[in-house]
């Protein structure tokens, strides 16, 4: 297990090279110069020949003529910088700066990347606790009338867009019963008496995202659960566990489930990586200070070392969910051997 | 089988493509009769939901493929005074209760109508909520009161002049449109000979006002519109005419004249010099052009003539009326036929067949989009402009307009990259599943990064990043080839499984055995045998590639604006003004959307259960 676990780790730092590698070209696609913006604001005291001077001093000290590989090992912390000769770069913690935001993007990044992983285990935690056993429910009552509604609801759930859901629950919530706030992660303005309240306020703004969120990947893992159920109860060995008389509820959740958990557990990842992704649309519509939204002013603002530095979080979370999927295969299901 | 052959055969070859029409099988018959492909197509057609799923699904395709043809469209299209309409078709619903009075006089205004019967009662029919607060039919008591025998409807007010020669104004008053000028009020409370108004106009914003005794008087917003009238000209008007923001006057003598003060740069101003020797009888204007009718019966139009307002047609006889709506023209013949021309978005042009050439008209009221024609027997007969069935968005554009050319954008966008995507998925899947081995590893490698990445965020970045410098046609080409490009994975898994499952059937060994090329063998023995499911999988990964065009849009990194998309619809939907007061603007792009990807889902879960003999209880 130790020996396949290091295999899987060295072969995701290969993958992460290749795709940091991938994207750090595509940035340089982008026609800016940074040495240029640094210099602009003291363009005004300058002749154009100290300008001139200066400027190419300034590309020389960020190494912006060197070859695209060196650049990128360089911001990867692998090369040593013009400058000072240590290395610098993402291994080491530096995520570059941010041109838009005027600071260092790892301080940009500190509070939106808590509110996403927050908002996102929050309702991770809330769609599993409904649709495992909603799953299993139907599975067991299959063709029954409830399961049938249920059908109808899930279909609904992973068929519409999550933005027009979004919509819909705004309509609702916001607009016709203002329950919730329409956007935001605080109140405006609002001076709070104690870390409690200004808690409760962020609560109450983040609640719908999070029921928008669940809601939209109730469908789909309620339907996995119920299929992988179904299949599991059509076995042999479940006739044969009720026909030696075991009581229902030891059929269902001793046999049945346990095997049932593997395709379960498989997609459970997936889709908690899809739903990171898929928190970009929420928190750009509930205007929501996380990731995504963060991702998403980046593009916006051309503000490329931020969105790179989002961007390889995004891929190092889909990589580890990867990871984690694959060692709890072996976990759940012993059959699976994957040290072989 | 003399039955049969009575069958039209069109009607016979569908029956026997779809599988229907025969008598059932046993599924041991139908193992050996029937095709794979055969077998799911006659399960699937028994199963109701799926059906019906196919059925909506293709309506709707047939409808948004079909409809751009009935309602093209115009990218540049945009109408400040037709912004976020809600669904309605009785802008030019004349009420009942007017006709029967008689007509008095009617006016139109943006996307409203507003007249008078002989009583003196007012009617206002349409949209008449100009914003928030302000209703056009909301009539101040005193004019209820007062018996009104002319109306004008400016942009977004409205001016009445009673019996007794008052003139009131409602509506949007914020802009001064209720503020009459000195000269106006004290020619006013004079009342007698001065004050016969023969003349009642209101444009946008401004209002203008001609007595008998040649007098003009401009009141309201003198920011935009040039209110004001040159000395030389007072007590020689006989008729006035508004543009948006300016006028041209009809003098006594018989000339036309700019009498206002922005004679210099208005093009308004450079009256066509033949006029100069003809006698002008009568004047109209449209909102950028302006026309004038001699006693001989020409017509000269002049200003700027962008939508064919100066296409005069021929005419069977002398035009002796002239009526401008906003970009067209109403012509009355001498023989009381109607013609029209400008232009015909809105059919505004299209002159009821049955009074075109009646000659029974007595008047007819013409502006904006809408035409009014009153005839003897005091019927109203209209066209133009009814209302938009499903509104309009923020910049007027006509919201069934956008949802059809929206959907024929997105439906290609997802069927394309859906192509793109099997084709991809098919090729590497094909290679990986049958050489296996080392470019086996490889290509699985390969599809697992492509299939790890987040798939929004990095087609994000690269609309982002490639789309910033080229056009928008060639980021529609793009936006496909990154759906494609990033979801050819679970395409490529597939075929492959199903290779290495198939790779062991005698078949295959049959064929290499007769030395077939390896190629060949994948590609023309074993792809057929795979091609159910991947119809499966093209369907389920059409709603896929359909969701996620419209996410980016939505997201505003896939097609830009202006063209149309489901997503992009949407974009802008979410804040609270949008959701509740312009309902039409969010409800019906996202319920159409929203029906055609739950038929999508429908029909791929029919075709896997109909592929699945578990799910047949078999």
């Amino acid at each position: 297990m130790g020996k396949y676990i290091a295999k899987r780790i060295g072969y995701m730092a290969l993958v992460f090279l290749i795709v940091s590698l991938l994207m750090y070209s595509l940035y340089n696609l982008i026609p800016s110069d940074p040495a240029r913006a640094e210099l602009e604001a003291q363009k005004q005291g300058l002749t154009p020949a100290e300008y001139e001077r200066m400027y190419q001093e300034l590309r020389e000290r960020m190494g912006l003529d060197d070859p695209l590989l060196i650049r990128y090992a360089r911001w990867m912390g692998l090369w040593p910088d013009v400058e000072d000769q240590g290395f610098n770069g993402l291994l080491e913690g530096n995520f570059g700066y941010s041109q838009f935001f005027k600071q260092d993007v790892i301080e940009v990044i500190k509070a939106p990347m808590s509110n996403t992983i927050f908002i996102n285990i929050f309702s991770t935690i809330l769609a599993l606790g409904i649709t495992i056993p909603l799953g299993i429910y139907c599975a067991v009552h299959k063709g029954k009338r409830i399961d049938n509604g249920v059908q109808v609801v899930t279909m609904l759930g992973y068929s519409i867009p999550i933005y027009i859901i979004a919509l819909i629950f705004m309509f609702f919530f916001c607009v016709v019963w203002r329950i919730f706030p329409i956007s935001g992660t605080k109140t405006a303005g609002a001076i709070y008496a104690s870390k409690w309240e200004e808690f409760i306020d962020m609560l109450h703004h983040i609640t719908l995202p999070v029921i928008v969120m669940t809601f939209a990947s109730l469908g789909g893992m309620t339907r996995y659960v119920r299929s992988s159920m179904i299949d599991a109860l059509s076995m042999d060995y479940i006739r044969t566990a009720r026909a030696k008389g075991l009581k229902e509820k030891v059929v269902i959740y001793s046999h049945a489930w346990r095997n049932a958990l593997l395709p379960v557990v498989t997609s459970i990842i997936g889709w908690f990586i899809s739903i990171f992704s898929g928190s970009v649309i929420v928190e750009t519509t509930f205007s929501l200070n996380g990731m995504g939204k963060l991702y998403w002013t980046g593009l916006n603002n051309l503000d490329f070392e931020l969105v790179l530095a989002i961007q390889m979080f995004y891929t190092v979370v889909a990589l580890m969910g990867s990871l984690i999927m694959d060692i709890s295969y072996g976990l759940v299901d012993p059959r699976v051997r994957v040290d072989k | 089988m003399t039955d049969k052959k009575k069958e039209f055969f069109l009607w016979r070859w569908l029956k026997r493509g779809l599988g229907v029409g025969r008598k059932e099988l046993s599924f041991e018959e139908e193992e050996q009769i029937q095709t794979p492909m055969r077998a799911m197509v006659s399960n699937f057609v028994h199963r109701k939901l799926a059906m019906l799923g196919l059925i909506v699904f293709l309506s709707i395709f047939v409808f948004v493929m079909i409809g751009p043809k009935f309602w093209p469209l115009d990218l540049s299209d945009q109408d400040a005074s037709l912004v976020n309409l809600p669904p309605s078709s009785n802008m030019m619903k004349v009420p009942e209760a007017m006709l029967k009075a008689g007509v008095a006089d009617i006016a139109a205004g943006n996307t409203y109508g507003i007249g008078t019967d002989k009583n003196g009662e007012i009617y206002v029919w349409g949209h008449s909520r100009i914003t928030d607060k302000i209703d056009v039919a909301n009539i101040p008591d005193e004019v209820r009161e007062a018996d009104i025998v002319s109306i004008a409807a400016g942009t977004d007010h409205v001016v009445a002049l009673a019996e007794d020669g008052e003139v009131y104004v409602w509506g949007n008053t914020r802009l001064k449109q209720d503020k009459f000028g000195n000269d106006m009020k004290k020619a006013m409370k004079a009342g007698g000979e001065d004050w016969e108004v023969v003349q009642l106009e209101a444009s946008n914003q401004f209002s203008a006002i001609v007595c008998s005794d040649g007098n003009l008087y401009l009141w309201g917003n003198g920011n935009m519109a040039d209110i004001k009238i040159r000395s030389k000209y007072e007590g020689k008007i006989a008729k006035v005419a508004l543009t948006e923001n300016e006028y041209i006057s009809l003098l006594k003598d018989g000339t036309v004249a700019y009498t206002g003060y922005k004679d210099k740069n208005s093009p308004f101003a450079r009256v066509p010099d033949e006029l100069d020797e003809l006698t002008v009888k009568d004047i109209a204007s449209t909102s950028k052009t302006v026309a004038a009718i001699t006693e001989d019966g020409q017509i000269f139009v002049w200003g700027n003539a962008t939508k064919g307002e100066n296409k005069i047609p021929e005419f069977a006889s002398k035009p002796v009326k002239l009526y401008g709506g906003r970009y067209h023209y109403t012509a009355l013949l001498e023989d009381g036929s109607i013609v029209t021309w400008g232009d015909n978005k809105y059919k505004q042009l299209n002159v009821p067949a049955d009074i075109a050439n009646a000659g029974n008209i007595e008047r007819i009221f013409v502006s904006n989009y809408q035409n009014y024609a009153l005839d003897t027997e005091g019927k109203v007969h209209t066209w133009g402009l009814k209302g938009f069935v499903l509104g309009t968005d923020g910049l007027g554009r006509d919201m069934l307009t956008r949802i059809v050319n929206g959907g024929k954008v997105t439906m290609t966008v997802g069927a394309i990259s859906v192509i793109i995507a099997t084709i991809l998925g098919i090729l590497f899947g094909g290679i990986a599943g049958y050489f296996g081995g080392r470019i086996d590893i490889l290509v699985m490698r390969i599809a697992e990064i492509v299939g790890g990445l987040p798939f929004i965020p990095f087609a994000m970045i690269l609309s982002a990043v490639i789309g910033s410098r080229i056009d928008p046609t060639q980021r529609m080409y793009l936006i496909m080839v990154v759906l494609g490009v990033l979801s050819w994975v679970p395409t490529c898994r597939l075929v492959r499984a199903q290779i290495l499952a198939q790779r062991e059937m005698e078949y295959v060994t049959a064929a290499k055995a007769m030395g077939i090329k390896e190629g060949t063998i994948v590609f023309r023995h074993i792809l057929p045998n795979v091609i159910s499911l991947l119809i499966v999988s093209m369907t389920l990964d059409f709603a896929t590639c359909m969701l996620t065009e419209s996410t980016l849009s939505y997201l505003g990194f896939g097609i830009p604006l202006p063209t149309p998309t489901w997503g992009n619809l949407l974009n802008g939907a979410n804040n609270s003004i949008v959701i509740q007061q312009y309902w039409w603007q969010w409800v019906f792009p996202a319920a159409i959307f929203g029906v055609c990807t739950i038929c999508i889902n429908l029909i791929g879960d029919g075709l896997r259960d109909a592929l699945d003999p578990k799910a047949l209880g078999r």
